[in-house]
Order: structure tokens, then sequence, then C-alpha cells
């Protein structure tokens, strides 16, 4: 028995413990790799996350600048859209600050017809001489805007204007004038109104009148409207005053010779035979 | 869209007809007229009006004496009142101004003057 247990105790012959050696020489050598290449391992694995990481982030700048690229080119077109829009607005708005003065003269050209229209239907609106003359000077006081004004009428031969009507001016200091000398008879000779532009109107006076409007019958002229002073807030004429001038140049003594013709007449309408043959 | 009521108390026919051409050119707004102050009163006193334009120098009643009315009346006192009148002097818009006028117009008008007043006057 006892040779047993000491017959497994022998140590090992040479060789074998050489050989030994050498395999744990190699084994150590080989856990020592191995280790190393478990080390490189973990070191490549780090290594492969860092550059993830860092392409990621340079996948990501790539993308931002591709982005910033797109941005830039949208704002360019953003910006030539503006650039549009902004020319299309400027031809817009000129053209509705076109339209805007355009409608101003429209809605100005209407008021003047509107004063014109009122005028002649007021003229026209009565068969007394005194309703015509109040409704001329009404025109003349409300659209022209004269304070001081006289109305003259012919004489048979011409030869003298007499005031047949007048406002703001007493009636001594309104006599018959010649027609040979001063600016009204000028008027009734030249049959050309007289529109003295230098003086302010309001300021007038009855020797320096501010407006000498003929009064026509056809082509002949029969008195004239004198304005020797307008209102104070009134110191020149406008167009529509020129337009109105020319109304009453051409209606005035029409209406005022047709209204005297029917009073003498006593307000009798002729009858059917004085309209008969009128066909042209 | 909200209907407007406009008063004219003119005595002049002529200046009523101008004033009617010219307030036809402002959408929705109703015109009366009256001859003189007393008229004028009659007509506030049967309807509501939204803006009055009054002459001044009127027989019966004068444009003034309507303002200083029209002021007093509990159903017209805020009523915009604008005079025309061929009154330029600076005592006489005062005078009007301090009797309680909103807008003074001199004679001969510019319709699109009194056009721009009116619709100032009622906010259109």
């Amino acid at each position: 028995m006892a040779s047993d247990k000491s017959g497994s105790s022998d140590p090992p012959p040479t060789d074998l413990k050489k050989e030994r050696d050498e395999v744990l020489q190699q084994f150590a050598k080989g856990t020592r790799i191995s280790e190393e290449f478990i080390h490189e391992h973990e070191r490549m694995q780090s290594r492969l996350r860092e550059l993830e990481t860092e392409n990621a982030g340079l996948r990501a700048k790539v993308e931002a600048d591709d982005a910033i690229r797109d941005l830039l080119a949208k704002i360019d077109q953003l910006e030539a859209e503006k650039q549009d829009l902004l020319s299309r607005y400027r031809e817009a708005e000129a053209e509705s600050s076109q339209w805007g003065e355009r409608f101003q003269e429209v809605e100005g050209q209407f008021a003047d017809l509107a004063n014109l229209f009122v005028a002649s239907n007021q003229i026209h609106s009565s068969l007394s001489p005194r309703g015509v003359t109040r409704r001329l000077k009404e025109v003349l006081a409300q659209l022209v805007g004269a304070e001081k004004y006289g109305v003259y009428l012919c004489n048979p031969d011409q030869s003298e204007l007499v005031p047949i009507a007048s406002e703001g001016v007493l009636g001594d200091e309104l006599t018959p004038v010649s027609a040979k000398g001063g600016p009204i008879g000028e008027v009734l000779r030249t049959g050309a109104a007289h529109i003295d532009e230098e003086v302010d109107a309001s300021k007038g006076t009855i020797a320096r009148p501010p407006a000498i409007i003929p009064l026509n019958i056809d082509d002949r002229i029969v008195g004239v409207i004198a304005i020797f002073a307008t209102l104070e807030q009134k110191s020149k004429f406008t167009s529509v005053d020129f337009e109105l001038f020319k109304l009453l140049g051409q209606h005035a003594a029409t209406a005022l010779v047709s209204a005297s013709m029917f009073a003498h007449a006593e307000r009798q309408i002729p009858g059917l035979e004085a309209f008969r043959d009128l066909s042209v | 869209m909200a209907e407007y009521s406009c008063l004219i108390v003119e005595d002049s026919p002529m200046m009523r007809q101008l004033l009617v051409f010219a307030l036809a050119r402002v959408k929705n707004l109703r015109v009366t007229e009256a001859d003189d102050g007393v008229d004028g009163l009659r007509k506030l006193a049967s309807a509501r009006y939204d803006i009055i334009l009054t002459d001044i120098n009127m027989p019966i009643m004068d444009g003034l004496k309507l303002v200083k009315r029209v002021r007093s009346d509990p159903v017209h006192k805020e009523t915009p009142i604008v005079i025309i009148t061929t009154e330029g002097s600076q005592e006489d818009r005062q005078r009007a101004m301090q009797l309680g006028a909103n807008a003074y117009i001199t004679k001969p008008i510019q319709a699109p003057q009194v056009i721009a007043t009116v619709k100032e006057l009622l906010k259109i």
C-alpha cells in the first residue's frame, strides 16, 4: 500500500518537466497575447465608437451645410419673389395713385357740371323778368361768389349800357355807362369777356371790375354783367367760374328777353300757328 | 350697411339743389330739405338726423339760432352741424363754432369739400 502512495508522488522525469515548463510558458505567452488582443480589441472598439461619433458629427455637419445651402437658395428665391412683389406693388401703387388723381379730377368735373346744370336750370326756371333777375343774382352770389355786381343792358342804339340790377352797390353809384369808354364799353365793343387776373377779385372796384361778361343773344351783344368785387374769401376766379361766365353770357340775356317778351304778351302762350313749319 | 340721414336747412332752392347733387355722392345718405330755421326745427322734431347742414342768413329763423336750438334738443344735441355761408370773417366762424357748430364752409361751395366734411363728421 505504501508503495502505491509513494509511486504516485514521484517527480516527473526531467524531459516532461521541461516540456511542462515550455507548455506553461507557451500558455502564459498565449494568455498575455490574448490579453493584449482583448485590450487591443477594446481599444479598437473604443476607437470605433469615437470614429462613429465623429462620423455622425461630420454627417450632421454635412447635412447642416446642405440645409444651409438649401436655406440660402430659398432665401435667394424669396428675395427675388419679394423684389418682384415690391415691383408689382409699386406699379399697383402708381396705378392706384393715377386712379386716385383721375377720380379726384372726375369728381371735380362732376361738381363743375353740377354747378353749370344748376345755374342753367335756375336761369330758365322762371318766365318773369323779376324771377329771372332774382335767379341770375343768386347764381352770381352763390355760385360765383360775387359780392358787388351790376347787370347792364344796351339801349336801342347801342350807345349806352343801362344798369337794370345790382347787388352790394348803392343805387347812385351805378349810372349808365358809355359804350365808347372804360372796360365795360370795351367789352361791348369787342364782345370778349374782360377778366383782370392781376387784381385780388375781392378788392375790385366799380372803376376796375375784376370780371365783365358780355351777354349775347345769338351773335348780338345786348348787355354785360360786371362783377365789381367777390366775397372776401374768394380772391380769384377758378376754371368753373369761367365756364359759368360763358353760360351766363349765352343764357342770361336769352332768359331775360324771353321773360320780358312773355310778360309783354301778358303771359299768353303763343298759339300753335307760331310753332308751325319749324322743322328743318 | 348703415344708412345716414342728413337735413339741409337753406332758403335758396339753388343752393339746396347744389347740395343735394353733392351729397348724392355720399353712399347711403338720405337727404331732407328745409327752407329755413323754423322748417328745419319742425323736421328735426319729427325725425332723427345724423348730420345737419345749415345756412346762416335765412328769413324767419337764421342758422345761428337754429344751432342754439339744436344744441338744447336732447335728441340732436350731439348731432354734427355744418355751417354753409357767405359770411367768411373769422368772427362769424368763431361765433358759429362757439354756439356748437362742428364745421364751417364758406360759399361759393366746393362740392368735394362738402362731401369730405360730411364723411369726416359721420366717420364713414
